[in-house]
């Protein structure tokens, strides 16, 4: 890896420039060797393509959501692309998706490129950084940190949507459980995706001169990605296979609700029945008589009553 | 079992707002809890244990959250809530 040239050298407007001093990452505006590039505008990436050397194709794989994780060796850095989760916002309708974050390790300096600005170094992770590397290899590893934060997200709006269903006939619950379930294949994507990642620089860790701490620190991303992926892949499983017992659940509420709704009718219809046979403009025996007319209330009455004992009767 | 009432302010300092992750945290402290709590924004009032509710309040970065609990444990809740905000929820 080569030295970076000097940011004095262009005139890029960063977002944000940090340092590593006595193994933690702080704010250094001025000489920082850490510089974080949210959604860079044309000017920042002819910086970064033209001065700082870095290819077109992977910087805009930095900023594309559809990119696969990977490796590649340039002549005087190594390029990285990482999947992390976007961070939810209302506006997405229970669709968690995915980013990615370019990490660019000169010998000197780290060039960080992501699509949406968030806080990168918070966290416990990030209380002892050693050097460049490890601080590479740990945003990669709070990646999957929060990857298994929002499984845990995704897990408990399941739940929430289960109750929801079981209580209402509407379609956007289960409308919303599909769209868990695809965030849920867009993660599982991602964190597999990741893991190919992690596994190559593991193998690369002579070419990336890792130390034999930082190997270990890459054994561990390994198993906490595949418990991840192991996680995702459960939900995602849970929540297919759950889903045409919903489906059923739904039609079933409604079908109840079809049947109460029915009985209803044949409760009302009934006194309706004895009420018009008798408003009919004929003459009938006993029309004359003072107490006809609480007879004929008596009778629709007694119609209802015999429904409400027919629906007990029957157990409708 | 006594029933208190509580009302705090607090302020959404999380940069990216009150999105998934303080949600779920949100929603775990109150379920936890013996009490009832409701966040209210200017435009609207939400069930605090419901994640549903709290992910589509979108409180943005800023924001100011009104948030009121009925309960045994009101106080201790509230207070619980108030530090999560002030912490920006550990992330």
């Amino acid at each position: 890896m080569g030295k970076c040239p000097s940011f004095e050298e262009g005139t890029a407007v960063m977002l944000q420039r940090m340092e590593l001093i006595g193994e933690k990452v702080v704010p250094n505006d001025d000489s920082g060797n850490i510089s974080i590039y949210v959604n860079p505008d044309e000017e920042e990436r002819k910086y970064l393509t033209e001065i700082l050397k870095l290819d077109e194709h992977t910087l805009a794989s930095s900023l594309d959501p559809d990119e696969l994780a990977r490796l590649e060796f340039e002549p005087d850095h190594v390029a990285i692309i990482s999947k992390r989760p976007r961070n939810y916002s209302s506006a997405d309708t229970f669709v968690f998706r995915i980013s990615s974050i370019g990490l660019f390790l000169f010998a000197d300096r780290l060039i960080v490129v992501l699509s949406e600005n968030v806080p990168l170094f918070q966290g416990k992770q990030y209380a002892r950084v050693s050097s460049l590397q490890d601080l590479t290899l740990k945003i990669i590893y709070s990646s999957i940190t929060h990857f298994v934060e929002h499984l845990k997200v995704i897990n408990a709006v399941s739940d929430a949507l289960e109750e929801q269903i079981n209580a209402s006939m509407q379609n956007k619950y289960l409308l919303n459980l599909f769209s868990l379930e695809k965030s849920l294949v867009y993660y599982l994507n991602a964190i597999n995706s990741n893991g190919k990642l992690i596994e190559r620089l593991k193998n690369s860790a002579v070419k990336l001169k890792f130390t034999p701490e930082t190997i270990e620190f890459i054994d561990d991303m390994t198993i906490e990605n595949s418990q991840c992926y192991e996680q995702a892949e459960i939900y995602s499983n849970i929540l297919a296979s759950m889903m045409d017992a919903r489906v059923s659940i739904v039609s079933n509420n409604l079908n109840w609700l079809m049947k109460t709704l029915t009985i209803i009718t044949i409760g009302i219809m009934l006194p309706s029945l004895v009420v018009s046979i008798f408003s009919m403009n004929v003459p009938f025996p006993g029309m004359d008589h003072a107490m006809t007319f609480w007879g004929i209330l008596s009778l629709a009455l007694a119609s209802v009553l015999l429904v409400r004992l027919t629906w007990w009767w029957k157990k409708w | 079992m006594v029933n208190n009432a509580a009302t705090r302010k607090v302020v959404v300092l999380n940069p990216a707002g009150l999105h998934a992750r303080p949600s779920l945290a949100v929603a775990q402290t109150v379920r936890d809890s013996r009490s009832k709590v409701e966040i209210r924004t200017p435009h609207e009032t939400v069930d605090a244990a419901n994640i549903l509710q709290l992910l589509s309040l979108g409180a943005a970065p800023g924001t100011e959250l009104v948030l009121s609990a009925n309960g045994p444990d009101a106080q201790e809740v509230l207070e619980s809530l108030s530090q999560q905000f002030a912490n920006k929820f550990g992330l």
